[in-house]
């Protein structure tokens, strides 16, 4: 360990890192340690090409910039004093002569480094008079990411991105000067599973997602933190919400898991949240062999009914489960309480897999696979077969992943059942053999913890509430549970605690 | 594909290189002699023999003037138009240039004779305003000599 001294403070630090990143694994950078940077990104290689993170290392005579500067023992360092202050205004200003200025009509404004910096450090009138050079203000990069050539500072974060996260190698820096931009290869669009992380780390508004832009002003987005429920990596987000709607997935850091970034399908996944065809009402199967819509009362008591019925009828035996890997782990914490204070052992999880890779999309298409395996949950194989032979009589159903391809294909093995409840966030073909439907919250809407593939148990609050009436399904199993004098409280409680 | 004997030139001016990437300029130039222009193509192969990326070979590409990715005039005319030049009339025989062929500079005629370009110090600065024609110098120029040059081009 080497003993440096950043603004009167010491510190402790590892060999071999740089100034930026030390400071930045310490958890100081920006945090205490006010650094003004660009073109350094703690996951990506070192630039050097903004100028902007200048600090004052005692000894040395020149400014030196804190990204590619190696810590040595007994550094001094300033941050913030005059010559500092003057360096970072200098960049600024030259930053500042070619940019458009055009933040009112700049999505990134609010969320914007040049804007932040501009504050901090810009001038309050400019000293050029010559034009500024007009480029083009929309090109299609690829079908994901718009770029303004005029707004680009030439950081070179995008190009680094493509190069080194996802090995790609879509975008380039052409030309030289000032007539340097971003392109893409002709004939060759910006593609790849991570396209959209070039917009979180373009720390000016150069890169936007088309789906994101002019969709909303960041002030009004409620951030917080949540986990994208695409695939068992269980990548940490920050679900921004306004008007009660969520309007994007961003990445939160989190080295364990997934670095700072996202997938592009898994950040596109909140779309799921808002989704026309959420199921929105409780509902019965009347008597006319129709779903009817009901309320949650009347929903639960006729799941109690049928659930009582066949056990008076054939014994526990004869109610099953199907968990589901999208639920928390306190919802099936629940379902395996009422399983137990019923007295079945009959259950299984579908769980759907397709195509990963090496970086984060794991095979297991579901946030909480782990959890489902790690609370009992096993393969849906022997439970099927049991339906098939006629052992089941009432089926409980969370979510509709059973009738995936890759499980039953399609609902009609289930349609001989006497009962099959079904609690799910969307509108599936499996409501057709439902007798029973219950609408469910997404993970965004209830909070909990769920499991990632590691086993790393990660607890995110509700980020918003449901546009319609809804309520968790381990409070819907609880209220069946309670309709059928059972307790299952204890049950769960035991298992959150173990989580 | 490029032809054997580039690819031999290239492997040459490779094994001059501590490193391979090193002589991805020379490598550039021989196959642009080749085809006359850089296409997407050609740049992938070049990426290809350098183990680079195409962005890679493209950033190299567009940085210098002298390379094209788009197809040129059979013949390249490029007055010099840095400080010296300018002063003594090198700008007027560019705009005098674009009249009389009816191209702007960075465009080809239509016929695919001529593309005419404009560069900075052609180190002639003694004997401005001066142009090249492919790898020719013209020195001391007026009006009625540039014309005799371009009209003398096939
Ligand atoms: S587009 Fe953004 S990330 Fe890319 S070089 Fe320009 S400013 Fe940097
Ligand atoms: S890798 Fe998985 S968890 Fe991460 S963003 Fe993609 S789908 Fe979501
Ligand atoms: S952050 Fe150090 S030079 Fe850009």
């Amino acid at each position: 360990m080497l003993r440096i001294t950043v603004d009167g403070t010491a510190y402790e630090v590892e060999e071999g890192l740089t100034l930026l990143q030390a400071l930045d694994d310490l958890g100081v950078l920006m945090k205490g340690v006010d650094i003004p940077h660009y073109c350094w990104h703690p996951k990506l290689s070192i630039d050097g090409s903004c100028r902007m993170c200048q600090v004052e290392v005692e000894g040395v005579p020149k400014l030196q910039i804190a990204c590619d500067t190696p810590v040595r023992d007994g550094m001094v360092v300033h941050t913030g004093n005059e010559r500092v202050r003057k360096a970072r205004e200098g960049v600024m200003e030259l930053m500042l002569v070619n940019h458009p200025l055009d933040c009112p009509i700049c999505d990134q404004a609010g969320e914007c480094k040049l804007q932040d910096y501009a504050f901090d450090y810009g001038q309050m009138h400019t000293r050029t008079r010559e034009p500024r050079r007009a480029l083009k203000k929309r090109v299609d990069l690829g079908a994901t990411i718009v770029f303004d050539q005029e707004r680009c500072i030439l950081c070179r974060r995008c190009v680094r991105f493509c190069r080194e996260i996802p090995g790609t190698s879509e975008l380039a820096i052409t030309q030289r000067g000032d007539r340097s931009t971003v392109e893409t290869f002709p004939g060759k669009p910006l593609e790849n599973d991570y396209s959209m992380n070039v917009a979180d780390i373009c720390p000016v508004g150069a890169l936007t997602t088309r789906d994101f832009r002019f969709k909303v002003r960041v002030w009004f987005l409620e951030e917080v933190p949540g986990i994208c429920t695409g695939c068992s990596r269980g990548c940490n987000v920050h679900v921004g919400v306004a008007d009660d709607q969520v309007r994007r997935y961003t990445p939160r850091r989190n080295d364990e898991v997934n670095d700072t970034w996202l997938c592009d399908y898994g950040r596109m996944t909140y779309q799921e949240i808002g989704a026309p065809d959420r199921i929105s009402e409780p509902a019965v199967r009347g008597d006319a062999g129709q779903l009817v819509g009901t309320t949650l009362e009347q929903a639960v008591e006729c799941a109690a009914q049928l659930m009582r019925t066949a056990v008076e009828k054939e014994g526990p035996g004869v109610v099953a489960a199907l968990a589901s890997a999208h639920a928390t782990n306190e919802d099936l914490a629940a379902l395996r309480g009422l399983l137990a204070a019923l007295g079945s052992e009959t259950h299984g999880v579908p769980i759907v897999t397709g195509p990963a890779d090496a970086l984060l999309i794991r095979p297991e298409k579901a946030a909480n696979a782990e959890g489902a395996r790690v609370a009992g949950f096993g393969e849906p194989g022997l439970l099927l077969d049991k339906i098939r032979g006629g052992g089941v009589r009432v089926l409980i159903v969370l979510g509709h992943d059973i009738i995936h391809e890759q499980f039953l294909g399609s609902p009609e093995a289930l349609a001989a059942l006497d009962g099959v409840i079904l609690l799910d966030t969307h509108r599936s073909r499996l409501e057709q053999v439902a007798h029973v439907v219950i609408p469910a919250r997404h993970l965004a809407e209830k909070g909990g913890t769920v499991t990632n593939f590691e086993g790393r148990v990660q607890a995110v609050p509700a980020a918003l509430e449901p546009a319609f009436e809804a309520v968790a399904e381990a409070q819907v199993l609880a209220r069946i549970a309670s309709a059928l004098d059972l307790s299952i409280s204890d049950e769960s409680e035991r298992k959150r605690e173990t989580d | 594909m490029v032809s054997v004997a580039t690819r031999a030139a290239i492997d040459a001016e490779i094994a001059k290189m501590p490193e391979k990437r090193g002589a991805l300029l020379a490598a550039l130039r021989l196959v642009q002699a080749e085809y006359g222009y850089l296409p997407p193509e050609v740049m992938e192969e070049v990426a290809q023999i350098f183990g680079l990326h195409p962005t890679e070979v493209f950033e190299v590409v567009s940085f210098y003037n002298h390379f094209h990715v788009q197809p040129r005039g059979r013949h390249e005319v490029n007055v010099c138009t840095s400080l010296t030049c300018s002063l003594r009339g090198g700008r007027g025989l560019l705009r005098q240039l674009q009249a009389y062929l009816g191209v702007r500079a960075g465009q080809t005629t239509e016929d695919g004779r001529i593309s005419l370009g404009h560069e900075e110090c052609l180190g002639a600065c003694g004997n401005a305003p001066m142009l090249r024609i492919d790898d020719t110098y013209h020195l001391d120029l007026d009006w009625v000599r540039t014309q005799q040059l371009l009209d003398g081009l096939e």
